[in-house]
């Protein structure tokens, strides 16, 4: 009855004709945000913060604004990912996988709707998490010690042989690539830089960024350059846009389990919505087993990564507000923000500011609902854009790319990289090497070191203090049961499936 | 119909927006990502000064992050080094780092500093349910076996969370400060949770980091490292009195290129001097757990000098530089 | 056969020489157990060991490219590499004409169709991004505004 009471306050702050209008704005900002690569949801928080005040909007609106330009643009990211394989940004990396083949199959506007259909069910289950366990699992994060960080990062490498091509080592070659890129920088642990070759521009490491928009967005160009755009989605005759009440409903328990996955992942201040939905992929696509067909376009493959980023970005506002721990790049901009009004998450934030937090809630909620009712008129926008011809729409993926990665930091250096990124993906996808592996070992390769390297710190190098607790023993379990069985799986597999595209 | 309606508002946005880029605004250079204290720091600064009128067009916030404000020291030495309408939050880790030469051979004189308007004590918090009830308690604990003990805190090794504990140990006698365990975690609050959950002993941190896990009562702060107690909370005892001589306060501020002329450095020293006069500020830092701290101008710039020379000695002392 | 081969074999040496350069890594005298070499040296030997996989084991050929499309290619990339360097000195617009222009030729083959969607692109996007998302790109080369940096997500605590 208090949660209930409690969201009524909530939507008695933040519904008005005003805040409604607002919200509209921030899911319409933050989808075309969401879309762009190179600008992710983060940057487009970011880049918003400003218009907050410039419009002078009160604590309110502004974070009603916000949050919709957040949920916005974690739902814009599966576009481009689904109609150009290339992720918008990095939480819409596994959509590629299922979602492009879709595509091309011209199923580009069942694979938007469907997608659609699944960051809603995604993001509504993790803000209804977010509303009645939020103080509880606050404590989660207590549990996690580096020794327990080290455990669900290994989990993480250990599935990704259970996504690997026809080739083991191709898979495991592309994840140290992405490892040994994320080695580049000052090293936390002795603040010495490392491999960096004296290039201050190297000091903070590698962005992910620079390498998702190269090995994606800048590959897909040579690719055209070489195909002159045969055998892609674009121009494709598309059907007309009707919602696919058949995927949706075979999907729906994918849904279900990817949210929760999702959520639980976005708890862990560590974790973050890249992890959630690759868990969420992963542990479907071992469910579904070699017959599911995962990598072709089936449904299920799309549900899966959308349902868990989405609840993932909820799940991160756990720790973001009982914390003040921003679990992902973008929460720590909402933190920002919020930290600009004069509000502090810790956890006195529930209890002391209640308006505060039933406010944002009850603003998730009519960001989540304006997103769904928007998206599914939206998609006929959306798949006219494969009805741009390719040397226009390629071309201009590689300007929005440049002028994403050039904001990040204003340097040429970023862009030079990004080029050779594209280099290197054109040469891994001719050589049937996987290049999502690659962004996952830059993604996640430095917390698992710094994760491990802290345990070590903490037990004066004692190896068994990482299976010192039941949490990081069931890791350890999880991580070599799924290390071991896709060996066994790949016997079953009469084929074995392509996924790089 | 709605959506020429939303055009319409989103193209008044867009102009006003586009308004604030224009070539006469100030621009604040925060020299690290959205969410950490340069951020803070721009935002309420460049938020104030245009609410009480010291600028007439909102400061534009620009996130510059790398080398732990390398990149944008750099920047600013090389590139805007007569840009007037400039200013660039800076903390201690500034100074912490250009007295450590962590910005790859710039020193402390290529800039100007304006000032600082507030300040964040530094702690040493330690779990609720902690044997360690005092500073003593916890130092006796190091000296008996330093493995017994892990600090988290926010910066890297040798950065200025680091240096906090070590500087208590260095007056206490300890020498061997490499048996001091730390790790440096992504921010306070991580490394609060870390030591609620009982990885690590105690968290080496601001105030304004631990402000909300003080009064939920999940955490207890052991000392304080100012020179009185800080107004608010006064049963935290100083470092000072339990007998351990450190000071350590992170203070908030801003520099502004070499190459400008003296009024403009005045006009922005008398631009901050108004913001830490304000009501707007008074209650962000009440918020956000500072501590008032206001030294503006010359004097800020002599402090600044005198603060590099204290962290260079010490860090070579301690052994963190060579 | 032989791309593998030859992949694994530049894979080989690249990882041989991440391992030597790992052993480069200033360490501090605050050394933690594990060190800051261990990580990059353990990640070169799995990579070394993938690469050696690859030279025994590869994979039947891709189809590469024609050579013509391989000097398209060439052609692509430096284009892209001087686009990098003039976005600050030439501003965005006419080097983002000129590229786009390029790419566009490359995919398509026809040159006025090329010319306008470069001419349409730059200003279009210009457009966009100045107006719609607020960046402050700069036109035309000579003016005094900076560049709009945002952030890279990824979480700073070291202030």
């Amino acid at each position: 009855m208090d949660t209930l009471a409690n969201l009524a306050l909530g939507f008695s702050i933040a519904l008005s004709p005003y805040t409604l209008m607002l919200a509209v704005i921030g899911c319409f900002l933050g989808t075309i945000i969401g879309a762009l690569p190179g600008l992710g949801p983060s940057n487009g928080v970011a880049i918003l913060i400003p218009l907050t005040f410039s419009l002078g909007l009160d604590a309110t609106s502004a974070l009603v604004l916000m949050t919709a330009v957040y949920y916005g643009a974690m739902y814009g990211g599966r576009i481009s990912s689904i109609l150009l394989n290339i992720p918008g940004d990095e939480p819409a990396l596994m959509t590629t996988l299922d979602g492009y083949p879709m595509a091309r199959q011209g199923r580009a506007g069942d694979a938007l709707v469907l997608s659609g259909v699944a960051s809603f069910v995604g993001a509504f289950l993790a803000t209804i998490g977010l509303m009645l366990l939020a103080p509880l699992l606050a404590r989660v994060a207590y549990f996690f010690g580096p020794a327990e960080y080290f455990a669900l990062y290994l989990l993480a490498f250990c599935t990704l042989g259970g996504m690997a091509s026809n080739n083991q080592a191709k898979a495991a070659m592309a994840s140290c690539l992405g490892l040994a890129i994320a080695m580049v920088g000052v090293d936390n642990n002795s603040g010495m830089p490392r491999l960096t070759g004296g290039n201050m521009h190297l000091m903070d490491g590698i962005d992910f960024l620079v390498a998702i928009v190269g090995l994606f967005a800048i590959a897909e160009v040579f690719f055209f350059i070489e195909s002159h755009g045969k055998d892609s989605s674009i121009g494709i005759k598309l059907d007309r846009v009707t919602i696919p009440w058949k995927d949706i409903g075979k999907s729906k328990w994918t849904m279900l389990r990817s949210s929760v996955v999702g959520f639980f992942a976005g708890v862990l201040p560590g974790a973050g919505a890249s992890l959630g939905s690759f868990l969420a992929y992963m542990s479907e696509k071992s469910i579904a087993g070699p017959k599911g067909g995962f990598g072709t376009g089936v449904p299920q493959g799309i549900a899966a990564p959308e349902a868990g980023n989405n609840s993932a970005a909820g799940g991160a506002l756990v720790p973001m507000l009982t914390l003040g721990v921003p679990g992902s790049g973008t929460t720590a901009v909402l933190l920002a923000l919020l930290m600009t009004l004069n509000i502090t998450p810790g956890p006195t934030l529930f209890t002391d500011r209640p308006e505060v937090v039933w406010g944002l809630i009850a603003s998730l909620l009519i960001a989540n609902f304006v997103l769904l009712l928007m998206n599914v008129p939206m998609v006929k926008i959306f798949v006219k854009v494969l009805t741009v011809p390719a040397w226009v729409l390629l071309p201009g993926v590689t300007m929005i790319s440049f002028v994403g990665i050039y904001s990040l930091s204003g340097s040429y250096f970023d862009l030079l990289l990004m080029v050779a990124f594209g280099v290197l993906g054109y040469v891994l996808r001719k050589l049937d090497i996987p290049t999502v592996p690659v962004i996952l070992g830059i993604l996640l390769g430095g917390h698992m070191e710094d994760a491990l390297r802290r345990a070590m710190v903490i037990s004066d190098g004692d190896i068994f203090y990482l299976l010192s607790s039941p949490i990081s023993i069931g890791l350890w379990i999880a991580a070599v049961a799924g290390f071991v069985a896709p060996m066994f799986l790949r016997g079953l597999l009469k084929k074995p499936q392509r996924i790089t595209d | 119909m709605t959506s020429r309606l939303f055009r319409a508002l989103i193209t008044g946005a867009v102009i006003s927006t586009g308004a604030a880029g224009a070539v006469s605004a100030a621009e604040c250079i925060a020299p690290a990502n959205p969410g950490g204290g340069w951020d803070f720091t721009c935002r309420q600064i460049g938020k104030i000064m245009f609410d009480i009128g010291a600028v007439d067009q909102p400061v534009q916030v620009t996130n510059m992050a790398g080398a732990g404000g390398g990149v944008a020291y750099n920047h600013v030495v090389a590139e805007r080094g007569s840009d007037e309408d400039l200013i660039v939050a800076a903390s201690s880790a500034t100074t912490t780092r250009l007295a450590q030469n962590a910005y790859a051979g710039m020193t402390a004189d290529q800039v100007r500093f304006v000032g600082a308007i507030g300040a964040d004590p530094g702690v040493i918090v330690v779990a609720n349910d902690s044997p360690y009830q005092s500073l003593g308690d916890l130092v006796e604990a190091i000296k008996a076996d330093p493995g017994s003990v892990a600090f988290a805190g926010g910066s890297a090794v040798g950065g200025f969370d680091h240096l906090k504990p070590l500087m208590i140990l260095q007056r206490a006698g300890f020498t061997d400060i490499t048996k001091v365990k730390y790790i440096g975690v992504d921010g306070g609050a991580d490394a609060i949770t870390q030591t609620v959950g009982g990885f690590t002993q105690a968290m080496t941190g601001d105030m304004s980091e631990v402000v909300g896990f003080l009064d939920s009562g999940e955490v207890r702060a052991i000392a304080v490292l100012t020179e009185e107690r800080v107004p608010g909370f006064e049963d935290i005892p100083t470092a000072r009195e339990q007998g351990f001589d450190v000071v350590a306060v992170n203070w908030r501020g801003l520099y502004i290129p070499k190459d400008v002329s003296d009024e403009t450095f005045d006009a922005w020293s008398d631009k901050l001097q108004q913001v830490a006069d304000s009501e707007e500020w008074h209650e962000a830092m009440a918020a956000n757990g500072l501590a008032p701290f206001t030294m503006v101008g010359a004097d800020f710039q002599s402090y600044v000098d005198t603060l590099v020379d204290e962290i260079n000695t010490l860090s070579k002392e301690i052994g963190v530089i060579q | 056969m032989a791309s593998d081969r030859i992949f694994g074999l530049v894979a080989l040496f690249a990882a041989l020489a991440y391992i030597a350069s790992a052993t480069q890594i200033q360490t501090s005298f605050l050394a933690d157990p594990v060190g800051p070499k261990a990580f990059p040296i353990l990640i070169g030997s799995v990579a070394a060991l993938c690469a050696l996989v690859m030279i025994v084991r590869p994979d039947p050929d891709p189809e590469w490219p024609a050579r013509r499309t391989f000097i398209a290619l060439f052609v692509a990339v430096v284009v892209l590499v001087a686009y990098a360097y003039s976005l600050k000195p030439f501003g965005f617009i006419i080097p983002t004409a000129i590229t786009a222009a390029v790419l566009s030729y490359q995919i398509s083959s026809r040159v006025v169709a090329a010319a306008l969607s470069g001419a349409g692109l730059s200003v279009g996007l210009f457009l966009l991004f100045k107006y719609a998302l607020g960046l402050g790109l700069v036109p035309l080369p000579h003016m005094s505004e900076p560049p709009a940096a945002v952030a890279p997500a990824e979480i700073g605590a070291e202030d």
